[in-house]
């Protein structure tokens, strides 16, 4: 399993860029809703990577996100921040029985009752503070809570579906 | 000092992480300062030939329109000039006001669109001309159907615009039959939809009005559309008119604009910067 899925991962991790970069640019569902599935690397990450490549990583995948959308640092800010918090969350969501070396982050592996909350936790302090930067002032506060609530149900969808096509193979 | 050491090895990704928030921080103040220019945008050269690829694909889906848009745009630059000719024919025998330098005060630029956004609350463009070919930043942007932005940084070959999709972007405006003075303002969601400011209660504004650039406006040229008036209300504070515009530029599909170099732009910043003390 081990190589196999690190391979997977990091093959994951270039199509949600791509896919991010080139066709989801432009996507926004009834105004509100977001689909930032370039947190695909960050949530999908091995249980046991060091958090300080996460937090590394996060920054470039941030930066060069902030590139292409013209929104310089925010989206650094937030998926360093999600990369920083996720052991907190690994803590606050141990599953029954613990988390063994080789258990990985998956719907099939985690059940739903671990996974969604996870993701969810994930997506949404991460669109929560990137709207609210990039609205960059207190009156949008209301809409920019919209956007992100809105957004993490868009995107809790879409990680169910990639993991319940993942799962059949 | 050892323990120094040993705390700053124990703490490591909090240190990391703290370090890189406030990176991130810096660049997000300090590019909103909104003058600033940073190499780390969509002017970058790598970033730019990527977006122009995808551009290239997405638009050729969209020729069929783009023809309609230009069809449209000739016909309408067809009755301008047969207006001018007969107002020259009209005038031929009454000394001219005009200095001929008025006359070509203002010059479009044509520029492809390489990238735009409109889902954001602070939206930008990136086009694919810049101070190579005579672009620089506080030049006004408009299309074929009303106004765009204006530049804000330039690349050799890439100018980076600030949309009117962008909420600190306002634009000095008037009502175009009544001359009513305003400014335009977009609240931050709804791509179609701007709000026009500071016109009073006591004036009359009817739907359906067209908004247009100010005369008093340092960066667009005077009498270039805006919008329409889909709805007046009143705000909150009762004293001024609540008004929606429907803008004219379809930001979503915008493909080519042209920037327009005011040549007296900077004189009249000169001007103004220098004000003589009257005494």
């Amino acid at each position: 399993m081990g190589a196999n899925f690190q391979y997977k991962w990091v093959l994951g991790v270039v199509l949600s860029i791509v896919v991010q970069l080139l066709f989801l640019r432009d996507l926004a569902l009834f105004y509100y809703g977001f689909c930032f599935i370039y947190l695909w690397a960050i949530i999908k990450a091995p249980i046991e990577t060091p958090p300080v490549y996460l937090i590394i990583g996060g920054f470039a995948l941030g930066w060069l996100l902030d590139t292409f959308y013209n929104t310089h640092g925010m989206h650094a800010f937030a998926t360093v921040l999600v990369a920083w918090l996720r052991p907190t969350f690994f803590k606050i969501l141990t599953p029954a029985n613990g988390y063994d070396e080789r258990s990985a982050i998956s719907l099939a592996e985690m059940k739903w009752l671990w996974f969604f909350p996870y993701v969810a936790l994930m997506l949404f302090t991460h669109h929560i503070v990137l709207f609210l930067l990039e609205s960059s002032t207190g009156s949008l506060l209301g809409l920019s809570l919209l956007k992100a609530f809105l957004s993490t149900l868009l995107g809790l969808g879409v990680f169910a579906l990639l993991e319940l096509f993942n799962s059949s193979k | 000092m050892n323990q120094l050491f040993e705390f700053l090895l124990r703490q490591r990704n909090l240190l990391l992480f703290i370090l890189l928030q406030v990176i991130s921080l810096w660049s997000v103040f300090t590019y909103n300062n909104y003058q600033h220019t940073l190499y780390f945008n969509t002017t970058n050269a790598w970033a730019a030939s990527i977006l122009s690829t995808r551009q290239e694909v997405a638009s050729y889906h969209q020729l069929r329109d783009i023809n309609g848009e230009l069809a449209l745009e000739n016909q309408k630059l067809h009755q301008q000039i047969f207006q001018l000719q007969a107002q020259v024919q009209q005038k031929a025998d009454i000394p001219v006001f005009f200095s001929k330098a008025a006359l070509d005060r203002y010059k479009p630029i044509a520029c492809k669109v390489i990238d735009q956004s409109t889902r954001n609350s602070q939206n930008y463009l990136t086009i694919e001309k810049g101070s190579q070919d005579g672009i620089k930043p506080g030049m006004a942007v408009i299309s074929s159907t009303g106004v765009v932005g204006k530049v804000i940084s330039c690349q050799e070959n890439l100018s980076l615009i600030v949309s009117v999709l962008h909420t600190s972007n306002t634009i000095s405006a008037k009502i175009k039959s009544s001359g009513e003075l305003g400014y335009i303002k977009w609240p931050g969601y709804q791509p179609e939809v701007a709000e026009l400011m500071d016109v009073s209660k006591y004036k009359k504004v009817v739907k359906g009005d067209t908004i247009v650039t100010s005369d008093y406006n340092a960066v667009y040229p005077p009498n270039v559309p805006i919008g329409i008036v889909a709805k007046v209300g009143l705000q909150d504070d009762g004293t001024f008119h609540d008004i929606k515009v429907m803008l004219l530029t379809h930001f979503s599909t915008l493909r080519y604009v042209y920037v327009i170099e005011n040549k007296f732009a900077g004189q009249q910043a000169k001007l103004e910067q220098a004000k003589p003390k009257i005494d």
